[in-house]
């Protein structure tokens, strides 16, 4: 059976690269569906699940979402896809934490960086899916000042960029009160991985210093991911059936 | 004069400015809580106690008038002859001019007798136009005068009197009873100024009645006295009634002697309590007590001497006592006091001299006597008005203070005229107005320094100042009140600025003016709250290094500088926040048109080259638009950033990478500094990758004491650097380390490879 790539880029150009990159990483047969934006991209998803965003027959298995789109920011569509079992991958020009950030709390499973070289490109994505995320200096310290004042307290915490408009207003706070669950704090040794990660180590350094195996780091950096992910698409679901969706 | 800081006492006198953790030093001894303490109570107290002293004050008030009607009332009561007299060339008394017609006739004629009933005065001299026996030298013509007047207003007292003239010729007159016109204005003027001087002793004692205040209250009420006194002997005509004359001298005499010895005891207790203060206090008050006892029963002889050298010495240890004071602690009060001390004490001795040098010329001691020691006292009683008011405002002491010297530098001239010349009166005093008003206009600037302490710093400097501080407030919110204190301590240079946990509404001057305090005044709006702590204030102690007290213009000065610096603050932060808000704006408009832009491209390029030289364009993009929406990076995060960026590219080049980064202050960077380095770095990296085939790159970046020191140094087969053309890639690095001030150098290393090395000497200079 062939496997469903749904990417969303409004550039066309952008578009027919990242299908190449696609076409290149994976040996299956492989079924792109394309969308120019976020429209086009929620009638896709609906049309193939019926009615519902949750439940597919037969889904997308991976998800490329630009995030700056003609009809709105990619996040939205993140967040409104938190349940849905796919890979999800933001692609931007954009690096930096300010910017990545929500997408990863909105449930991005990995990010892409359009400049990149498409060999480079070609590798990421394969770590991604094969459960390797990238993780940047800056998203490390982003995520390690979440975790510490507690995943969820969000208003003014200077860790968390609010997210862009129309989720800002409607974002629940009462999840956000009392003592942060289990799933979402760090272990010791998460917490560890992070700061090495923060301070510039690279994977290999770091199981070296921790006296670890390098797949073992990735193995915290996954959990890390998903605690970010648990936590946020618990929002996400609160979210989703307030505007309806679910 | 000089100012020494050993006898400062207690060490902790230190004018250096205290952390905020003084709270026990402030409490007990760096700052004298008591005179704050005082002030503070005593305002509070005041709102409580107030209705009962307004009810005393209005009393006062009203007796005081009440007072000076019945004065009024009985000097016009008995007849008088309506006519001015003066003395003339012979010694005699002349006829000056009269409304009466039958007296016409007789202008410019001596007056030799008068007969009233069967009272019959001879008229010798001039002595009865003498206004008051407690300026008559000797004691005979003290008696003689005393007589004269007893007799004159006995034979006036008959209403019908006979006045014999030098012409042989003699009137006979019904005398008419005195109206309140003929009493001439210098007599409401000098009540006028009594009865302010009264008043003004009165609202001092009952706004708080203690020990210094009563002194004072005592020093006023003999110099109200001594004006009543003088008033009444300025209606002076031939003779003044009864009882004037006989209590004219003993109760002129007790009045100084009062007021000196009180003046002791004031300056023993104010401005600081001296060693002994109630020893000293006690023994002046004994002896001026046994003085006035002695000079009341005439035990003495010569009481003028007595009571003149006295009050003399006693001045002088007065102002020995001010000296004193001022060497325990240099409060500007004693200054001032002794300033003003010095200059009455001078004129009193001066004035006194020239009585005595005149004695043997009866009309130039005549007028010493009437005009010198009538100004003398006016000066004392404006001197004590001033007193309580020193520290309100600069504006009335500066007027006061040239008023003062005018006055004294012209009555001083005037009594050496009339004394050792023996000029004329109306050509002396022009003269010794002319010359005054010369040494006036000479040295009028060093009068107000002196007297002022005229240092403040200039206008132009103190703006300079107002804005460094507020850009440095704006960084560093929690230095409010130590950049504060600075400016302030420039500004009226005192001897100590602490700052004290005590809450304060508004800025205002304590301690009779020795202090000034303020709020630490939220600079930075709401944001800061938490970085300054609210409840605290501003001390500052002695002004111009304890010469000079501080005013209400000083506070208002204060006020408005407190107010300019807020504005300013305000100001330095709308504008950065507009600068910041403005770069953001092009930074997300730079990166998503000419990002998208160059992405396509990007996509496009025929050719790897192509396609690479657009990706670093786009990254060069992406840097400065980072680095325009950013405000600061700290270096930590930033050599992260590197690191995981080279790593990532040198991976993908098959390249190892050596990182050594250490710096001995994680520095934050500055927008240039931030997106230099990281070109700087990218450029060096790329260029390995593109050309050198190197194995292995090391790159050490160091920062030690300011000095920055980078060095990029591969394995590959690069060879001698100065030949390479400079292009694009190079050149931009040299042009970065230039903008950051530093000097970059390649060369060959051995066996193989290139160094590239970075140093920047002041890191921090082109911040």
């Amino acid at each position: 059976m062939a496997v469903k790539i749904l990417i969303v880029e409004d550039n066309p150009v952008a578009r027919s690269f990242l299908c190449r990159v696609v076409r290149e990483s994976f040996s299956d047969t492989i079924v792109i569906t394309e969308a120019g934006d976020l429209e086009t991209a929620r009638r896709h998803v609906a049309t193939q699940s019926g009615q519902s965003a949750v439940a597919p027959n037969d889904p997308f298995k991976l998800v490329l979402v630009d995030l700056e789109l003609p009809d709105g920011n990619g996040l939205e569509l993140l967040a409104e896809l938190a349940r849905y079992p796919a890979t999800k991958i933001v692609t931007t020009l954009y690096s930096d934490d300010d910017h990545l950030f929500p997408a990863l709390q909105c449930g991005a499973d990995g990010y892409l960086l359009k400049e990149d070289r498409f060999e480079v490109l070609v590798e990421e994505l394969q770590k991604i899916v094969r459960g390797q995320p990238p993780l940047s200096p800056a998203i490390a310290r982003r995520l390690l000042t979440h975790f510490r004042h507690g995943a969820g307290v969000t208003g003014g915490d200077a860790g968390i960029a609010p997210l862009p408009s129309g989720l800002q207003s409607s974002r629940p706070m009462p999840l956000g009160k009392g003592a942060p669950l289990d799933h979402e704090r760090l272990t010791p040794r998460e917490s560890e991985v992070l700061t090495y990660l923060s301070k510039g180590f690279t994977i290999k350094e770091i199981a070296s210093l921790m006296g670890i195996k390098w797949f073992t780091v990735n193995d915290h950096i996954k959990s890390i991911y998903k605690k970010l992910n648990v936590s946020s698409r618990a929002e996400a679901a609160v979210l989703a059936s307030k505007q309806g969706l679910v | 004069m000089a100012v020494t800081t050993s006898g400062f006492g207690s060490g902790d006198f230190s004018p250096s400015l205290t952390t905020p953790t003084l709270s026990a030093a402030a409490a007990d001894s760096a700052f004298d809580t008591t005179l704050l303490e005082r002030r503070v109570s005593g305002d509070r107290n005041l709102t409580r106690w107030m209705g009962w002293r307004l009810r005393i004050l209005v009393g006062a008030a009203l007796l005081g008038c009440m007072g000076l009607f019945l004065l009024a009332r009985w000097l016009v009561e008995p007849p008088h002859i309506d006519a001015t007299w003066r003395p003339n060339a012979q010694g005699q008394i002349e006829l000056q001019s009269t409304a009466d017609p039958l007296l016409q006739r007789h202008l410019g004629q001596a007056l030799i007798g008068i007969v009233g009933g069967d009272v019959s005065v001879a008229v010798a001299d001039a002595l009865a136009l003498q206004r008051s026996s407690r300026w008559l030298v000797s004691d005979s013509e003290r008696a003689r005068h005393r007589a004269m007047h007893e007799q004159i207003s006995a034979a006036l007292s008959q209403q019908h009197v006979k006045l014999f003239f030098s012409d042989g010729d003699m009137v006979e007159l019904t005398l008419p009873h005195r109206g309140f016109a003929s009493l001439g204005g210098m007599f409401w003027l000098l009540s006028a100024l009594a009865l302010a001087l009264y008043l003004v002793a009165m609202v001092v004692l009952l706004a708080k009645p203690t020990a210094r205040n009563l002194l004072y209250a005592v020093m006023s009420l003999c110099q109200t006295g001594n004006l009543a006194f003088i008033a009444v002997e300025s209606t002076l005509q031939l003779a003044l009634p009864k009882p004037f004359p006989q209590l004219d001298m003993p109760m002129r005499m007790a009045f100084d002697l009062i007021t000196a010895a009180a003046m002791i005891n004031a300056t023993c207790l104010h401005p600081r309590r001296l060693p002994g203060a109630g020893w000293i206090a006690a023994a002046a008050w004994a002896a001026v007590g046994a003085l006035i006892v002695l000079l009341a029963q005439g035990e003495l002889s010569q009481p003028w001497w007595w009571s003149q050298g006295s009050v003399s010495v006693l001045g002088a240890l007065a102002i020995g006592l001010l000296t004193w004071s001022y060497h325990i602690e240099p409060h500007p009060y004693a200054m001032v006091l002794r300033r003003f001390g010095v200059v009455a004490i001078g004129t009193w001795v001066l004035l006194t001299f020239a009585l005595a040098a005149a004695e043997h010329a009866p009309g130039v001691q005549h007028n010493i006597a009437s005009i010198g020691s009538m100004i003398w006292y006016v000066f004392l009683a404006s001197l004590l008005l001033l007193v309580p008011f020193l520290s309100k405002s600069q504006q009335i002491m500066r007027e006061f203070s040239l008023l003062a010297a005018i006055s004294t530098v012209a009555t001083s001239l005037d009594l050496l005229f009339v004394a050792v010349f023996s000029f004329g009166q109306f050509a002396s005093l022009t003269l010794s107005l002319f010359l005054s008003l010369g040494v006036y206009a000479g040295a009028r600037q060093w009068i107000l320094n002196q007297l002022l302490g005229n240092s403040m710093i200039t206008t132009e400097r103190m703006f300079e100042q107002l804005y460094r501080i507020a850009r440095e407030v704006e960084a560093h919110p929690e230095r409010t009140p130590k950049l504060l204190s600075q400016l302030l301590r420039e500004l009226f240079e005192p001897l100590e600025v602490v700052v004290i946990p005590r809450e304060s509404s508004a800025i205002r001057v304590v301690a009779d003016g020795s202090a000034m305090m303020l709020p630490v005044p939220q600079l930075n709006g709401e944001g800061a709250a938490d970085a300054v702590d609210p409840s605290r204030s501003i001390v500052l102690r002695f002004a111009h290094r304890g010469r000079r007290l501080f005013t209400s213009e000083d506070a208002r000065l204060a006020d408005r500088i407190v107010e300019q610096l807020r504005r300013a603050v305000a100001f330095d932060k709308a504008v950065e926040q507009g600068r910041s808000e403005e770069r953001a704006r092009l930074a997300q408009d730079l990166h998503d048109d000419i990002g998208a832009r160059l992405l396509t491209l990007m996509y496009k390029a025929h050719s790897p080259e192509m396609e690479e030289y657009v990706r670093h364009t786009l990254q060069d993009l992406k840097t400065l638009t980072r680095g325009l929406a950013a405000s600061n990076h700290r270096l930590s995060h930033a050599a992260a950033e590197w690191k995981a960026d080279l790593t990532q590219r040198l991976t993908a080049a098959h390249v190892e990478l050596g990182w050594n980064a250490a710096f001995d202050e994680d520095v934050l960077l500055s927008v240039v500094q931030w997106s230099a380095l990281t070109r700087v770095l990218r450029e060096l990296v790329s260029n390995i990758i593109a050309h050198s085939r190197a194995q292995r790159v090391e790159v050490d970046f160091l920062l030690e004491g300011d000095r920055l020191d980078l060095s990029v140094v591969d394995d590959g087969v690069g060879r001698n650097p100065r030949a390479w053309s400079h292009g694009l890639g190079l050149g931009g690095v040299r042009k970065r380390v230039k903008q950051l001030g530093g000097e970059v150098e390649w060369r060959e290393l051995a066996p193989q490879g290139i160094g590239c090395r970075v140093i920047i000497r002041e890191f921090s200079a082109r911040d």
